[in-house]
C-alpha cells in the first residue's frame, strides 16, 4: 500500500511545482504594476521606489517565488493590497463558507446516487430506468448559471419561501434551521451536476456486478436479489463510484465561483472574483494555487482510496 | 422530458456490424445517421433551430441588440418584444439572438482548434517515448487546472473577451484529445493487422495514418460533441461572472448575468437566454449519447 502511495507520488509533485511556478509566473506578465496601483499616478519616484522595496518587488523573479513559495508554508502570506486585511483571514474566512456549501453539496449528491442507483437496479424497472437516464441527462446538461437562477426564480421570487442568496446572518451553528434554508439552494445548485454523473456510474458499475458469476452462484444458492444488490454489488461497486466522485472535484470547484456568485455566497469564488475585478493579484495567487492543491491532492487521495478498496489496482503496480 | 422518452423500446434494431479487421470501421454514413433517429434527432433538432436563428440574427431580429428604446424600461413579455427589454431598454430578444451568434462563433474556433491541436500532439508524441512521457506531464497539469479556474487565471493576464474564451476552451481539450488519440494509437498498435502491417515493411507514419485515425474517428466525433456542450457552458460561465464577453456586448452568458440583477423587477428576462442555453447543451449531449450508442450496436 504504502508502496503504492509512494509510486504516485513524484507525479503528483511535479504537477503541483509546475502549476505553481505557471501561476507565479503568468500573474508577472499581468500589465500593470501594483506599487503604481497602490502609490496612485501622481505617486513621486522616491515614493514608488519604497513602495517596490516594501513589497520585495525590487528582487530578482525567482527570489521573489522562492520567497512566495516560503510564505505559502509559514502561512504569513502578506496582506492583500486592495481587498484589505490579511491574506491568511481572507482566505480562511473564505473557506470556511466554501467547505461548508461543497460538503453540503457533496453530501446530497451522494445521497441522490444511492437512493436513485440502487432504486433504479432494485426495482429492474423499464420507466424507472428511463426517467433515470432523463433525469441524469437534464441535471448534466444544465449548466450551473442556468439551474441556479431557476432556482432563485422558483423558490425566491414566485415562491418566496427561501432567500435568493447570502448566508445564515448568525453564523452556521447558532440556527441550524436558518442555516438549512439558506444553504439548500446553493448545494442543490452545486451538486445536481454530481449527483447526475455519479449516479450513472453508480448504476453502471452496479450491473457489471451484477453480471458476475459470484452473483448467479448466490441466486442459486436461494439469496434474495434485494440481499444481493444491497450487501454484495453495493460494496463492489462503491470504488468506481468513489472515483467517479474524484473526478468531479474539478466541477466542483469551478462550480462553486459560480453557485457562490448567483447565490452571493462569500466564499473562496467570491474573493476570486473580487480578486481579479479589483487586480489584486496576490490573493489571486493563493487562491489559483490552493485550488489546483485540492484538485491534486482529492485525485491522489481517490486513487489511493481506489487502491485500499480494490487490490487488483494496487498489486497491478504502476500505471 | 416525458415526449423524448416516449417509445420505451427507442434502441434502434440496425442490423449487427461486421467489422472486418482492416481498421476501416462502420460505414461512416451509417454511423452518422444515429443523429437522425430517436434522441440523436431530438438533439440534432434543438441544436438546428440554435443555430439557424443564430445565423438569421440580422434578419429575425427586431432590433438592434446595442439599441436603447426610449420608454421601453424592463417591460415583461409581448407582442413588440417577446422576450421583454432590459434595465437599459434594450429588446432581449435581439440580444439573445446576436448573443447566439457569438457562442456560435466561439464553438466553430474554440472546439476545432482544440480538437486538431490535441489529436496532433497525442498522435505524434505516441511515436517516441520520450516525446509520449513529455507530453503525458504537460496534458497532467493542463488538467490540474479546472476549465473555469484556467479562465479565472488566463482573464487575469490576458484580461476577459472573446479570444481569452476562445483560448480558454481550447486549452481544455488539448489534454482531453491528446490522450483520446494517444489511447487509439497503443491500442491499435498491438492489433495482430497491425503487427502483420509492420512485418510487411509498414512505417511508423502508414500505421498512424492508415489504422490508428480511421480507429480514432468515432471516439473523436462522440467527443467533439460533448465538447460543443463544454464550450457552450465555459463561455456562459466565463462571462456569467464577467470575465468572458464584455457588456454591452451580448452573449448568452453575459444576458443571463444582466437579467439576474434585474431578476426580482421582471422574473421573465432569464427565461429565454436560458431557454438557449439548455437547448444548445442539451442538443449536444443528446446528439453525442446518440453518437456513443451508434458505435456500440
Amino acid at each position: 500500500m504504502l508502496r503504492y502511495v509512494a509510486s504516485r507520488l513524484p507525479s503528483a509533485l511535479v504537477v503541483l511545482v509546475v502549476a505553481s511556478i505557471l501561476i507565479f509566473g503568468l500573474l508577472r506578465l499581468v500589465p500593470g504594476d501594483p506599487a503604481t496601483t497602490l502609490a496612485g499616478p501622481d505617486a513621486s519616484p522616491e515614493a514608488l521606489g519604497a513602495i517596490r522595496s516594501a513589497l520585495g518587488l525590487d528582487r530578482p523573479v525567482w527570489e521573489q517565488y522562492l520567497h512566495w513559495l516560503g510564505s505559502l508554508f509559514t502561512g504569513d502570506l502578506g496582506r492583500s493590497y486592495l481587498i484589505g486585511g490579511s491574506i491568511a483571514d481572507l482566505v480562511l474566512g473564505g473557506l470556511l463558507n466554501t467547505v461548508v456549501l461543497a460538503t453540503a453539496a457533496v453530501l446530497l449528491a451522494v445521497v441522490i446516487a444511492l437512493v436513485v442507483g440502487v432504486g433504479a437496479v432494485l426495482t429492474r424497472s423499464r420507466w424507472v430506468d428511463a426517467l433515470v437516464t432523463g433525469a441524469n441527462t437534464v441535471a448534466l446538461a444544465l449548466p450551473t448559471f442556468v439551474s441556479g437562477v431557476l432556482l432563485v426564480l422558483v423558490f425566491a421570487v414566485a415562491l418566496p419561501i427561501l432567500p435568493s442568496g447570502g448566508v445564515p446572518p448568525l453564523g452556521f451553528a447558532a440556527r441550524p434551521d436558518i442555516t438549512a434554508q439558506y444553504l439548500v439552494l446553493p448545494a442543490i445548485c452545486l451538486g445536481l451536476p454530481v449527483a447526475g454523473s455519479i449516479t450513472r456510474f453508480l448504476v453502471e458499475s452496479l450491473r457489471t456486478e451484477l453480471a458476475q458469476p459470484y452473483v448467479l452462484t448466490a441466486r442459486a444458492l436461494g439469496v434474495p436479489r434485494r440481499r444481493i444488490v444491497l450487501f454484495q454489488a453495493l460494496p463492489a461497486a462503491l470504488p468506481s463510484m468513489l472515483t467517479a466522485l474524484g473526478i468531479q472535484v474539478g466541477s466542483v470547484l469551478g462550480g462553486a465561483v459560480l453557485v457562490e456568485a448567483i447565490f452571493t455566497w462569500p466564499g473562496l469564488g467570491s474573493l476570486v472574483e473580487q480578486g481579479i475585478s479589483r487586480r489584486d493579484y496576490p490573493v489571486v495567487q493563493v487562491l489559483l494555487l490552493l485550488s489546483v492543491a485540492v484538485f491534486v491532492l482529492v485525485q491522489l487521495l481517490t486513487d489511493v482510496a481506489h487502491a485500499a478498496l480494490d487490490p487488483r489496482i494496487r498489486i497491478g503496480g504502476s500505471v | 422530458m416525458t415526449a423524448v422518452q416516449d417509445p420505451p423500446v427507442a434502441v434502434p434494431v440496425a442490423a449487427p456490424d461486421v467489422r472486418d479487421d482492416v481498421g476501416v470501421g462502420v460505414p461512416r454514413g451509417r454511423w452518422f445517421a444515429a443523429l437522425l433517429r430517436g434522441r440523436g434527432l431530438v438533439g440534432t433538432v434543438f441544436v438546428g433551430v440554435v443555430v439557424l436563428a443564430g445565423l438569421l440574427a440580422p434578419v429575425l431580429a427586431p432590433y438592434s441588440p446595442l439599441q436603447q428604446i426610449p420608454g421601453a424600461n424592463l417591460l415583461p413579455p409581448d407582442a413588440a418584444h417577446w422576450l421583454g427589454t432590459d434595465e437599459v431598454n434594450r429588446d432581449v430578444l435581439s440580444r439573445v439572438l446576436y448573443g447566439t451568434r457569438v457562442d456560435l462563433l466561439v464553438l466553430v474556433t474554440a472546439v476545432p482548434l482544440g480538437a486538431v491541436t490535441g489529436s496532433l500532439v497525442g498522435l505524434l508524441s505516441s511515436l517516441s517515448t520520450a516525446s509520449d512521457v513529455v507530453a503525458q506531464r504537460v496534458f497532467d497539469i493542463l488538467l490540474a487546472f479546472p476549465v473555469l479556474i484556467l479562465g479565472i487565471a488566463l482573464a487575469a493576464v490576458a484580461g476577459p473577451g472573446l479570444t481569452t474564451v476562445i483560448l480558454v476552451i481550447a486549452l481544455a481539450e488539448i489534454p482531453i484529445y491528446g490522450r483520446l488519440l494517444r489511447g487509439a494509437a497503443l491500442r491499435v498498435r498491438e492489433m495482430p493487422y497491425v503487427e502483420a502491417a509492420t512485418v510487411v515493411g509498414a512505417g511508423r507514419w502508414w500505421v498512424l495514418r492508415r489504422h490508428v485515425l480511421p480507429n480514432a474517428i468515432e471516439p473523436v466525433g462522440v467527443q467533439v460533441t460533448v465538447s460543443l456542450a463544454v464550450a457552450v457552458f465555459v463561455e456562459g460561465a466565463m462571462s456569467f461572472i464577467g470575465i468572458g464577453i464584455r457588456p454591452p456586448d451580448p452573449s448568452l452568458g453575459s444576458i443571463i448575468a444582466d437579467s439576474v440583477t434585474a431578476l426580482d423587477a421582471n422574473p421573465g428576462l432569464a427565461l429565454g437566454p436560458l431557454a438557449v442555453v439548455t437547448a444548445l447543451v442539451l442538443g449536444f449531449l443528446l446528439m453525442a449519447q446518440a453518437l456513443a450508442a451508434g458505435r456500440r450496436t
